[in-house]
């Protein structure tokens, strides 16, 4: 009986395809907005995560504020403290950060100049174009050596090797740093790539490049199990009591995520309902086709009536009709919706990452839609007098 | 004595339009036996169409009492008159009234499609139908491809395949020629004679005349039976 309906609704829509089709039209351009707003949504998403996640999902840095740093609450020492009275820290590195011309022979550009221990190149995962990271023993003998960003050695050295070379590093003086080692680009929103950075042992920045006294930023890796969110508010704690809210700027890569996936996450499920209504648009359109539909065949209801068809099978038949109509125009959707979403991800260079939830919302949906939509005419159907719906010309 | 398949008693059916109340039955009473040949003849407007839907159980009385095959038919709702029309009723129609998009053969299994049946076993038995009326040459054949005679053909044996009590045919051969007409009266003869109730409704006396038992009808009411 179900396959005799669906086989009598495919008839149904040959009889009058351009009708169906501009019916169909308004399904289908539903079901696709709905799936296309929402693979998009997630596909934005994920691209932001995976840019922020360059920057090491797994880190947290701290900045004092600037009149807290010669308070001595933020020094060298403070590191050990955090360790101890923070649950899940598994290092923190100080570091100080400013900017300086950095020149080789007649080349010269402005780069951040951060000053750190050289733990630092292993905990943030540092990849080398060229040589490595700086030792231990140039920290602590305060050796003026270098380690280049992509983009400073780019411009630097754009036809040689840049190890082994002396750069200047201008401030108040000009003074000549060996370059140690290189980094490999690593591309990141958010200024959390390292490419216009130097890298230069914090002890030397301190007592040689600039003469400073306190801290400028702490570094700090969540240890391995503990989640990074966790952790960054017991540490927005921990710094509220010592220094006030004020005292200090906490910023992490992961809340940052977080936070980017809420907004395109609420931005997409507000647009997903707008395209929404426009599937309900649609079940008017597949309302109006079958009332249409069930006007036109009269006679034929007439005539399944006299040869014994109940009201509840006339019923049947009009909304197996109007759910085949709907089911249809959902597939078309589903595939015109992947479509837009290939296409535009590809134009915005982002991975694409099917919602299939949204495929099964989608779908769903527009199922509903058209028991909705089609139960008025099927019951209108159903109720039809036999005999003035056999004498219906 | 052979028992009744159709009781009518004291059976009215009136309608109200407007102001004006119609009577077009007034308390009529008929019995039907099983096997007879019957046709209702009248004028147009007389009540003949009116007998003939309350008798398929297309219309209920406004009072009176109708059986079908020793079933009460009062009180019946919608689904269960269904029924009987499926499993005890074959209708045939002047304007044939096939479904234009179905082959002869999907037109005949029309009525089976209601009655929970195998796929093989409708197309079985509408095969054997249509072969009753001469027709297996045109199973595949869409109605606007048969000649009225032969949509007629189709008709019957629509009404036959559920291999119903009682045939129950209105104006059959009216949109047919004399020829025509007449084959399709020999075959209803023919059905007569393999046991079947044939109620046959005409205003063609001639027709009407070769049934073996004549209803007359006028302004609602029974004017005379004839047992030829």
């Amino acid at each position: 009986m179900l396959f005799e309906n669906i086989k009598l609704a495919f008839s149904a829509m040959r009889g009058s395809k351009m009708r169906t089709a501009l019916s169909l039209l308004g399904i289908v351009i539903g079901v696709a907005s709905v799936v296309a707003i929402l693979t998009i949504g997630q596909s934005a998403s994920q691209s932001i995560t995976e840019s922020i996640a360059v920057g090491g999902l797994d880190m947290i840095t701290i900045y004092p504020s600037y009149g807290q740093r010669t308070t001595g609450t933020f020094t060298e020492e403070f590191s050990d403290m955090l360790i101890r009275d923070v649950e899940g820290l598994q290092t923190v590195l100080p570091q100080n950060n400013s900017s300086a011309r950095v020149r080789y022979g007649k080349e010269s550009m402005n780069a951040s100049v951060s000053g750190v221990l050289s733990d630092y190149g292993n905990v943030l995962n540092l990849e080398y174009a060229e040589g490595s990271f700086f030792s231990d023993m140039d920290n602590i003998n305060r050796r003026q050596v270098v380690v280049l960003g992509s983009s400073v050695a780019e411009t630097l050295f754009p036809e040689q090797e840049a190890l082994g070379q002396y750069v200047s590093l201008f401030r108040n003086q000009a003074k000549s740093y060996l370059v140690v080692g290189v980094l490999e680009a690593k591309d990141a929103t958010f200024n959390l790539s390292y490419d216009n950075t130097v890298f230069i042992p914090y002890n030397t920045y301190g007592q040689r490049f600039l003469r400073t006294s306190g801290v400028g930023a702490y570094v700090i890796k969540v240890m391995d199990g503990y989640d990074t969110i966790e952790v960054s508010d017991r540490v927005t704690e921990y710094l509220d009591d010592i220094v006030g809210t004020d005292g200090y700027n906490l910023f992490s890569p992961a809340s940052l995520a977080e936070m980017a996936n809420q907004i395109t996450g609420t931005f997409s499920a507000f647009l997903a309902a707008i395209a929404a209504i426009s599937l309900l648009v649609g079940g008017i359109g597949i309302m109006n086709i079958m009332l249409v539909s069930v006007a036109e065949r009269t006679k034929e209801i007439g005539i399944r009536k006299a040869l014994g068809a109940s009201p509840s099978v006339i019923r049947g038949q009009f909304i197996v009709e109007a759910l085949t109509l709907t089911i249809l125009g959902g597939l078309l959707g589903v595939a015109l919706g992947s479509l837009l979403s290939y296409a535009v991800t590809n134009l915005m260079d982002w991975s694409l990452h099917l919602s299939y939830a949204s495929f099964i919302l989608a779908m769903g949906f527009s199922m509903f839609v058209g028991v909705f939509f089609g139960w008025y005419p099927a019951m209108k159907a159903s109720r039809l007098d036999p005999i003035d719906a056999l004498n219906y010309e | 004595m052979v028992e009744s398949v159709i009781r009518l008693q004291d059976v009215r059916r009136y309608y109200v339009m407007g102001e004006f109340v119609v009577k077009a039955l007034d308390g009529v009473t008929v019995d039907i036996k099983r096997g007879e040949f019957t046709s209702i003849m009248g004028p147009s407007g007389s009540g003949k169409s009116t007998m003939m839907n309350l008798i398929g159980c297309l219309d209920t009385p406004t009072s009176g009492l109708i059986d079908i095959d020793g079933e009460n038919t009062a009180g019946l709702n919608e689904t269960e008159l269904a029924y009987i029309r499926n499993r005890k009723v074959g209708f045939v129609f002047q304007q044939f009234n096939l479904l234009g998009k179905l082959t002869a053969l999907d037109n005949v299994i029309v009525p089976l499609l209601y009655g929970g049946m195998s796929v093989r076993e409708r197309k079985q038995k509408a095969m054997d139908a249509l072969e009753r009326v001469g027709l297996s040459d045109r199973l595949y054949h869409r109605p606007n491809e048969l000649s009225g005679g032969q949509k007629q053909r189709v008709a019957i044996a629509r009404a036959l395949v559920n291999n119903p009590t009682i045939l129950l045919a209105d104006e059959p051969t009216g949109a047919l020629d004399t020829k025509t007409g007449n084959q399709i009266m020999e075959l209803f003869e023919e059905l007569n004679s393999e046991g079947r109730t044939v109620i046959f409704v005409t205003h063609d006396r001639e027709l009407g005349m070769r049934c073996h038992r004549q209803i007359r009808i006028r302004d609602g009411r029974l004017e005379e039976q004839h047992a030829v």
